[in-house]
């Protein structure tokens, strides 16, 4: 009743908009207090057509987020409520992700669920996107524009401080410490390294001896990390702001021979077995690759007319070795590069959406 | 008077379809791409439509234009995608600031200018291989772009985006200009003594072409086109991005090749090298609209390009025997 109520207020709007200006601007400011979500109208009908906008499909921890979104979407297809996925892939290219959502427009999906190869780039696009009544719901790389329906994302800036504040509570305030970031120039890896910094600046004990930026890959974390253990006898611990970095890092430390010393990183399989079988001092946490199939459900409980807040910050858990064992429990589950996710449902998601 | 015009006029028709010779099943591809794609998205013929798809291939094509033009004249250059992130860098940081709009596009020009100058300056005096010293190039100018904007960032006014990059379609307008100053170039000693000095320096030499001078104002012109490229994309997102370019470097090269553009020098038209450009691009929305899954479409991609590059050698070996 309410939602069929919603729907027809727009409408309402334009219509009276002929009649007189100041008519139009009292029941479009009426309109926009009671619409629901961003960017949605109420004008679109189920069943959804969804696009999944993705910048780059190859990585592991991508096909597995891509893998939650179609089963989403399957689940959401026995209700009748999305009736078609479309996928792209940008490989990379911001400029070409920027023509695959001006394509989506063209072709008029109902949604899209964006994972930015930019933080600027696609702002335009998006915000196009938006005035057509098109759900946006963007995660994980996130975009400026506030033309979005829904942002979902962890705290980056946390993610760097808690992994920080481990750290320093391991090596009881000092030591020397080497940072392992992700690319420069990525928000994701600029912020996780920028929320380390206050912790850092707090605990002058602890010396950064220096820093690596590499993708986060295993192969050139390890790369990187190998050629440092030559140049520094004396390394107490490793502050790694992702998951493949740290299994990287483990390597390389087992390769020359040298002991482990505490180490950060993510839910990536890799590392949390390193971390068991090599008996180190572990910290971890996740980003979980259920925030594509999160995305999906939010864009259509948006598009069926439901509050939908404009930022979701998803909780950061902590993985350390009191409950280490439960995520390698379930590893034979995930590819040997993966990321080993927690459980996921409706509820949890409905949880997430009402706090 | 009147004879002679005639028969140069008809001298030039020969020799351009001559020209064109070998680039017929790049033609047929790509006129078959738009068909495909008019007739999967009827809305590309409205003007927002047709003005949305040209925003998305402009930079493309003027990165390919820059790349032509050097390999054209025997060089090749792998900066092209560091210059359009450091053109998009500077615009994204100039025009918020002292400089104004006006400003900002004249100091992403200077610099495109500038930097293309003293890379050629480096390739044709010293003579170092152009391939190298671009190489070289593209790492210095990431990280100068890094420099100047370490994450996406800066500001763009609001009309200039949509200026460029609105409704209308001004970037398909801005390459027919470009288009247009190719062709005028090209009617001048410089033009053609960049096509001669590619095909055969020594004979350029001989003949009265500052094979040097030629080879510097070409790289200063492809790093004008690139700077140019990433100011277009500045105002097409709104904002600069220090890494926003790096794919234009293989996919301008890509684009030349297809369109028929030899890596020695000499060989190959500018229209083709713009074609493959929109080869490249129309075949990004036409197989969005046909629906391939993403794999399926890294597949399709690799056979188009084969397949355009091999037509025409094929029926040029049949047309031999």
């Amino acid at each position: 009743m309410k939602t069929a109520f919603l729907k027809t207020m727009p409408r309402l709007g334009s219509l009276l908009a002929g009649v007189s200006a100041a008519a139009f601007l009292m029941v479009g400011g009426t309109g926009t207090a009671l619409a629901a979500a961003n960017c949605v109208k109420g004008d679109r009908k189920a069943p959804f057509t969804i696009g999944w906008a993705n910048i780059y499909s190859v990585p592991t921890w991508m096909k597995q987020t891509e893998g939650t979104i179609t089963a989403e979407v399957e689940e959401l297809k026995k209700t009748g409520q999305v009736k078609d996925l479309m996928i792209t892939d940008a490989q990379g290219n911001a400029q070409t992700q920027i023509q695959h959502i001006q394509s989506m427009i063209d072709a008029n999906v109902d949604a899209i669920v964006v994972i930015a190869g930019s933080s600027n780039a696609l702002d335009r696009v998006i915000a196009d996107a938006c005035d057509k009544g098109i759900a946006i719901v963007n995660f994980d790389s996130l975009v400026n524009t506030d033309k979005v329906t829904a942002k979902i994302n962890t705290d980056s800036s946390q993610w760097g401080a808690t992994a920080a504040k481990w750290m320093v509570d391991q090596l009881g305030g000092k030591g020397k410490i080497i940072i392992m970031n992700g690319p420069a120039g990525i928000s994701v890896s600029d912020d996780r390294r920028k929320g380390a910094q206050p912790v850092l600046d707090a605990n002058p004990g602890l010396q950064v001896i220096t820093e690596t930026n590499t993708d986060y890959n295993v192969a050139p974390a390890q790369e990187a990390m190998t050629s440092l253990l030559f140049a520094n006898p004396e390394i107490d611990g490793v502050l790694s702001l992702g998951g493949a970095l740290s299994a990287g890092s483990v390597m390389a430390f087992d390769r020359q021979g040298r002991e482990q010393v505490p180490t950060t990183g993510e839910n990536a399989r890799q590392f949390l077995e390193l971390w068991k079988e090599k008996g180190l001092k572990g910290w971890a946490t996740m980003q979980p690759n259920w925030l594509g199939a999160f995305s999906v459900y939010t864009a259509v409980q948006a598009l069926e007319g439901k509050d939908v807040k404009p930022k979701i910050t998803v909780p950061l858990p902590v993985i350390d070795d009191s409950n280490v064992d439960s995520y390698l429990a379930r590893a034979d589950k995930f590819p040997a590069d993966g990321y080993i996710y927690s459980d996921y449902d409706k509820a949890l998601f409905d949880k997430l959406l009402a706090q | 008077m009147t004879t002679r015009s005639i028969s140069s006029s008809g001298l030039y028709r020969a020799i351009q379809s001559r020209r064109n010779r070998g680039l017929g099943g790049l033609y047929i591809v790509v006129v078959a791409f738009l068909l495909l794609y008019v007739w999967l998205f009827p809305g590309i013929v409205s003007i927002g439509g047709f003005s949305k798809f040209t925003q998305n291939w402009f930079p493309l094509a003027l990165v390919t234009m820059a790349q032509a033009l050097l390999m054209l004249n025997g060089g090749i250059t792998l900066s092209v995608g560091p210059l359009v992130s450091l053109g998009a860098v500077i615009a994204a940081t100039s025009m918020g600031g002292f400089a104004g709009t006006w400003g900002g596009i004249a100091a992403v020009a200077a610099i495109g200018l500038g930097i293309g100058a003293i890379t050629g300056i480096i390739v044709a005096h010293l003579r170092l291989p152009a391939i190298i010293v671009t190489l070289a190039g593209s790492f210095i100018i990431t990280g100068i772009a890094l420099l100047i904007l370490p994450r996406p960032g800066g500001f763009i006014p609001g009309w200039f985006s949509d200026l460029l990059a609105g409704n209308t379609p001004v970037a398909f307008c801005l390459l027919l200009v470009a288009i247009a100053g190719w062709k005028l170039f090209m009617a001048t000693p410089a033009g053609l003594g960049m096509y001669a000095a590619g095909e055969n320096p020594v004979g350029a030499f001989r003949s009265g072409v500052s094979v040097e001078r030629v080879k510097v104002a070409a790289f200063a012109i492809s790093g004008l086109l690139a700077a140019l490229a990433g100011l277009f994309v500045a105002a097409q997102t709104g904002s600069g991005d220090p890494l926003i370019g790096n794919p234009f470097t293989l996919n301008s090269i890509a684009a030349a090749v297809l369109g028929g553009v030899g890596f020695l020098g000499g060989k190959g038209t500018m229209r083709g090298a713009i074609c493959g450009s929109l080869l490249l691009s129309v075949m990004i929305n036409v197989m969005f609209f046909l629906g391939f899954p993403p794999v399926a479409q890294y597949v399709a991609q690799g056979l188009i390009i084969v397949g355009a590059v091999a037509i025409p050698e094929l029926t040029a070996q049949r047309r031999k025997k």
